[in-house]
């Protein structure tokens, strides 16, 4: 009797799932499809596009200076914020992770609102503290570092800045989790067997601890290439990276087709650079297999 | 329970791993640098951390009790404390805030609603392509989000030409974009509570009685619950959080607070604008300390950073 019960408890619980994945699959296939059938087209002016395909948006892309050089910023900016955040990031990290008193959850409340604050008001914070009358500057001209207020608008620094801030919080919590699943007894034992601290660090610690950082990493730098908000408003119109300059293509230029061709270019960098580092991962995985 | 054991073990076994530090130390090589140094120098660093990631809240909160005029009113630390700026928050504002908090509850519902089957089918099914349908569920995370904007203007351009029925600028649009981005974190915090959840609980319910419908309601549902409100939780905060997507999906007139933000900071803006800010930042930190309480913050953790 209860025997027969069981087997029907089989519920086709793929069957729950379809409505689910029709709904994603058909909002990415479509808004997907739609920009980039949209980036072979010519801009009139005014939103209108032409009808015949052709590539001219990509050529003008690869032959304009000022484009290749926005991508560049794009992909060197967000590796500079990935490498900050893991940089500020992973000691945090650690040290939550390890810490056995009751100060733990305090210190990973202050990160979590950290992530969860929208970076609008986060920029605003920076804005005040890099203003000309603002702590950093009358710090900086007090001490005689600088003549001139020093600012972060407009520059590269800013945009970086800007980007770790939208980054470091959610950094904290990923590589909080990492470190969270190798055993504590692991590094007790590096420091049994003498090892000081920095050495059990080095040795123990992050090696374990790689494969989650470079997953990790991967995504606080996918993250950086689509941040938008901190590098419009710390670009300040001078620094322009492909989020910003998609932006402003719709939104003040009216060339959907070129904006179309931009995204398409990020969207496929970031791919790319994705697909890069998997198999730079699987490679590097086997070869130590193999040494083991 | 837990704790309690946990610290009256505690001090034996530090005890006795110094002990065996101490030891091994006469026996191995003698370390490069004392322990405390490094266990400073690391506070230290962490603290730098801290102040990096916290300061720009505490400067708005801070500035935002400025008692001067308008042309000096972004000051810090302030200058004659009042909360002025507090009753003179103006009504565009206010409506933002109003369509944020809307907006991200309803992306917190929407996203649980194709996001909990969504979960339970990946989990539970018996699924061909299971890696392939879990990357295509956690896709919108991988696609930049100003990508993710504009795909979704140019398609809803594209529905309205072929239907009439325009839905950019209007609430639906938006909440189609915000629940599309959302939906993966709440896939991811209720698929890690089912890995971990035992199907025998559900078996047993079934065979004494209950149908599948209760078994779900009673039994299911209590358990991948924490899953559940964390990966809300997540929703939430990136709707009422979004730049990227609702910059291309609002319209004049009708926009969410952070895009009300956005162009206040890109032109001239009002310090009122620090004031309704500061009390974004109390409501995400009363937000946080609700979640700390109702299912705890490491259960919010351990189920949605990935």
């Amino acid at each position: 009797m209860s025997h027969r019960k069981k087997v029907n408890m089989n519920t086709r619980w793929e069957l729950v799932l379809l409505p689910s994945l029709i709904f994603v699959v058909v909002l990415i296939a479509g808004s997907q499809y739609v920009f980039l059938e949209g980036s072979f087209y010519k801009d009139l002016g005014l939103g209108r596009v032409g009808t015949d395909i052709d590539v001219s948006n990509y050529v003008r892309f690869f032959t304009d200076s000022f484009y290749l050089n926005t991508l560049w910023i794009t992909v060197k900016t967000a590796a500079l914020a990935t490498f900050f955040t893991l940089i500020l990031g992973f000691p945090v990290a650690y040290l939550i992770a390890r810490m056995r008193s009751r100060w733990s959850m305090l210190l990973l409340a202050g990160i979590v609102v950290a992530t969860f604050v929208t970076i609008v008001i986060k920029v605003f914070g920076l804005m005040i503290i890099f203003s000309a009358d603002g702590l950093i500057n009358k710090f900086l001209m007090g001490v005689g570092i600088v003549d001139t207020p020093y600012t972060i608008i407009g520059n590269q620094t800013g945009v970086v800045v800007g980007l770790m801030h939208y980054t470091l919080g959610f950094g904290v919590l990923l590589l909080y989790s990492v470190i969270q699943t190798i055993p504590r007894s692991f590094e007790e034992a590096a420091q049994i067997h003498g090892a000081s601290r920095w050495r059990m660090h080095y040795r123990v610690l992050l090696p374990l601890s790689i494969p989650g950082i470079t997953i990790g990493s991967l995504m606080i730098f996918n993250m950086s290439m689509g941040a938008f908000t901190s590098a419009a408003l710390l670009g300040g119109g001078r620094v322009f990276t492909l989020p910003v300059l998609i932006q402003r293509t719709v939104m003040m230029e009216v060339k959907y087709s070129m904006a179309g061709t931009l995204s398409a270019v990020l969207l496929v960098t970031v791919l790319l650079i994705n697909l890069l580092a998997i198999i730079l991962i699987r490679r590097f995985r086997a070869a130590r297999l193999v040494i083991a | 329970m837990n704790t309690t054991s946990q610290h009256n073990t505690e001090p034996q076994t530090r005890q006795s791993t110094e002990a065996l530090i101490a030891a091994g130390r006469r026996k191995g090589p003698a370390p490069k640098l004392g322990l405390p140094w490094g266990k400073y120098f690391h506070y230290l660093y962490s603290s730098f951390s801290y102040i990096f990631l916290l300061s720009p809240m505490i400067v708005v909160i801070g500035a935002s009790l400025h008692g001067g005029e308008y042309y000096t009113a972004i000051k810090f630390p302030p200058d004659e404390p009042s909360f002025q700026w507090y009753s003179k928050i103006p009504k565009g504002q206010i409506e933002a805030l109003g369509l944020s908090f809307l907006l991200a509850f309803g992306t917190a519902i929407g996203a649980c609603i194709i996001g909990i089957p969504a979960a339970l089918g990946i989990v539970r099914g018996k699924l061909p392509g299971r890696t392939l349908i879990s990357t295509i569920f956690r896709a919108p995370l991988q696609i930049p989000a100003i990508v993710t904007g504009i795909a979704f203007l140019q398609l809803f351009y594209l529905i309205g030409d072929a239907t009439g029925l325009y839905i950019q600028g209007t609430f639906w649009g938006l909440y189609l974009g915000h629940v599309f981005v959302a939906t993966p974190y709440v896939v991811g915090t209720v698929t890690a509570i089912l890995q971990r959840f035992d199907t025998r609980l559900e078996e047993a319910a079934f065979s004494l009685g209950a149908n599948r419908w209760s078994t779900f309601r009673r039994v299911t549902l209590p358990v991948i619950k924490p899953g559940v409100y964390a990966g809300a939780l997540y929703a939430f905060m990136v709707s009422f959080g979004d730049v990227p997507i609702s910059i291309f999906l609002t319209a004049p007139g009708f926009v969410t607070y952070p895009i009300e933000l956005f162009y206040g900071l890109e032109n001239d803006f009002d310090p009122s604008i620090l004031a309704s800010a500061s009390l974004v930042i109390f409501f995400c930190l009363i937000a946080l300390l609700a979640m700390q309480k109702i299912v705890g913050l490491d259960t919010l953790l351990r189920s949605g950073s990935r």
